[in-house]
């Protein structure tokens, strides 16, 4: 069942064989059920194996608690959420987080940090040790092994989470803003580095984000979700050639795309800055 | 940063060198005083006796096999209290602070338990476990796991906690976010909560020892001072005064080792 506007161009295929991940009518809201807070609405979605694809939203549209149920870490929500066909209940070792805040272990070394989900599941220290080293080698961090996070920059760091994760090689990478601390160019580089990285493991990927550059320089496919409540308003797909850099974002099909999910996306973050404006001046008005 | 860690060095050595000479002058101000006292006969002489006698009290005590037998009862009743105490002490802060309901629950019952004085406890523990070591051990680490369970419950507060969604997300089992995750995150405050507890755990050990007990310092100095033996009953004060500064010294250090790390 899809609730998703005639728009979509790409119908829910929620019985694909191929899906590595099925969101399927996932409902959660906040606070009482007389004035209840909506974050997502009824959202149906699917990633397919090696397909990388971005949820795209305004601040505040409710893209980090989809992004919390996706990982298991938030229940008691209503519809599904199936990692092939099994629907996922707590964190499943099949999707592996990144999150949007700083979350290296700062008492622990990179390959100490890297080494974390190998050490949980009781691997030698060799073997855990050898495994580590090869994601921070893909990661681009050889050199660094030894050094505290505190030693390195933001960008290090998020690359230290994001080896973390992919050395437990989770089916699907989930990751919510990984780069949103970062400036701009760090950013476009780091997206160079993880569309590699995509293509060398065919990394099914969801990438959770609000930056409309980043989204189209990524995707195979993006979701455009609605400002409060957060629905599906539709699902993009992206044709721009693979292998890809970051030299994309200067094409002029690279620039339709960001104007085209522009278009989708003005009036929802509209709605929110009204949205947010209307709470400033009610709280100043409170006092 | 080390605001919370003594921090006895400087880093400016002229200012090092007149804070060395301050303290220095300080003892020597301190012990010239106590001489000229004692000779000026305001006091009893045996009240406040010499330095010459107190100092071969002290080298006396120090050949005392007698003097190591309650340093030693002293030291274990000191070592299993504050081992006992804290691992109970970090258990409890741990399952109290991971769980906000269960902080809500429990946390009023150690906040106003923790500045009660443990020593009115003493006869219960004298009934339960006897005049020897183990009622000061009991009573000691009773002391000592208030101190370390609110530090260990505050400590799990401040942990950040997208540290802890990591450890979820990678499915680590409770054993292993206490071990992996909220020790290493909260060490600081734990340590420090363990050197406080620490200080408790002397303090309250000692204390008993004086009230009833068969062995240990605090037996020897009311066995001293019943036979009005002042120059060692000065020795054996100053004597533990240096040991439980040099305890307190090990513990902050370790402390500060975890700092830099």
């Amino acid at each position: 069942m899809t609730l998703a506007a005639p728009s979509t161009t790409h119908a829910v295929q929620s019985q694909s064989k191929d899906n590595a991940l099925t969101v399927d009518n996932v409902y959660k809201q906040f606070g009482a059920n007389d004035a209840p807070v909506i974050a997502v609405d009824h959202m149906s979605f699917d990633v397919r194996q090696g397909e990388f694809v971005t949820v795209i939203g305004p601040s505040g549209c409710g893209k980090s608690t989809l992004f919390s149920i996706i990982g298991g870490l938030m229940g008691d929500y209503q519809g599904q959420v199936r990692v092939g066909n099994e629907p996922i209940n707590g964190p499943h070792p099949a999707v592996g987080m990144v999150f949007q805040e700083e979350s290296t272990f700062p008492w622990r070394n990179v390959i100490e940090n890297v080494a974390f989900p190998l050490e949980l599941n009781g691997i030698g220290k060799a073997e855990r040790h050898e495994r580590a080293q090869h994601f921070i080698n893909m990661v681009g961090l050889a050199g660094f092994e030894k050094r505290l996070p505190s030693e390195l920059s933001g960008g290090m760091r998020q690359r230290v989470s994001i080896a973390r994760t992919l050395v437990s090689q989770p089916k699907i990478l989930l990751m919510d803003e990984p780069f949103a601390a970062l400036d701009e160019q760090t950013r476009l580089l780091l997206g160079d580095k993880i569309t590699q990285i995509q293509q060398e493991l065919n990394q099914t990927t969801l990438l959770i984000t609000h930056n409309l550059t980043e989204a189209v320089q990524l995707s195979d496919r993006i979701v455009v979700m609605t400002y409060r409540p957060g629905r599906v308003k539709r699902i993009i797909d992206i044709d721009l050639p693979r292998p890809r850099t970051s030299d994309v974002v200067s094409s002029a099909a690279f620039g339709k795309y960001v104007a085209e999910i522009w278009g989708d996306l003005r009036e929802e973050a509209s709605r929110g800055m009204a949205d947010s404006e209307s709470h400033a001046v009610k709280d100043a008005a409170r006092g | 940063m080390s605001s919370t860690i003594t921090s006895w060095g400087d880093k400016n050595p002229a200012r090092l060198r007149t804070t060395n000479l301050i303290r220095i002058g300080f003892a020597i101000v301190l012990l010239i005083g106590w001489e000229a006292i004692s000779r000026s006969g305001i006091f009893l002489r045996d009240v406040v006796p010499s330095l010459g006698p107190i100092a071969l009290a002290i080298f006396k005590l120090v050949q005392n096999p007698v003097f190591y037998a309650n340093l030693q009862a002293t030291a274990f009743e000191i070592a299993m209290a504050l081992g006992i105490g804290s691992a109970l002490g970090i258990a409890c802060g741990i399952i109290i602070g991971s769980r906000p309901f269960l902080s809500a629950a429990f946390e009023p019952y150690i906040y106003y338990m923790a500045p009660t004085p443990r020593i009115i406890f003493f006869p219960v523990m004298i009934m339960w476990f006897g005049v020897g070591v183990a009622s000061k051990i009991a009573l000691g680490a009773m002391s000592c796991f208030f101190v370390v369970a609110l530090a260990t419950a505050d400590g799990m507060r401040q942990i950040d906690r997208v540290l802890i969604r990591v450890g979820r997300s990678f499915r680590a089992t409770s054993l292993q976010m206490a071990f992996k995750i909220y020790l290493p995150a909260m060490r600081i405050p734990v340590l420090n909560g363990i050197r406080l507890g620490f200080g408790t755990a002397v303090v309250t050990a000692l204390l008993a020892e004086t009230k009833l007990s068969n062995q240990g310092l605090g037996f020897m100095v009311m066995q001293t001072y019943s036979r009005f033996d002042m120059p060692s009953l000065y020795g054996l004060l100053i004597i533990i005064f240096i040991i439980a500064g040099l305890g307190n010294a090990v513990l902050g250090r370790f402390a500060n080792t975890a700092h830099h790390s």
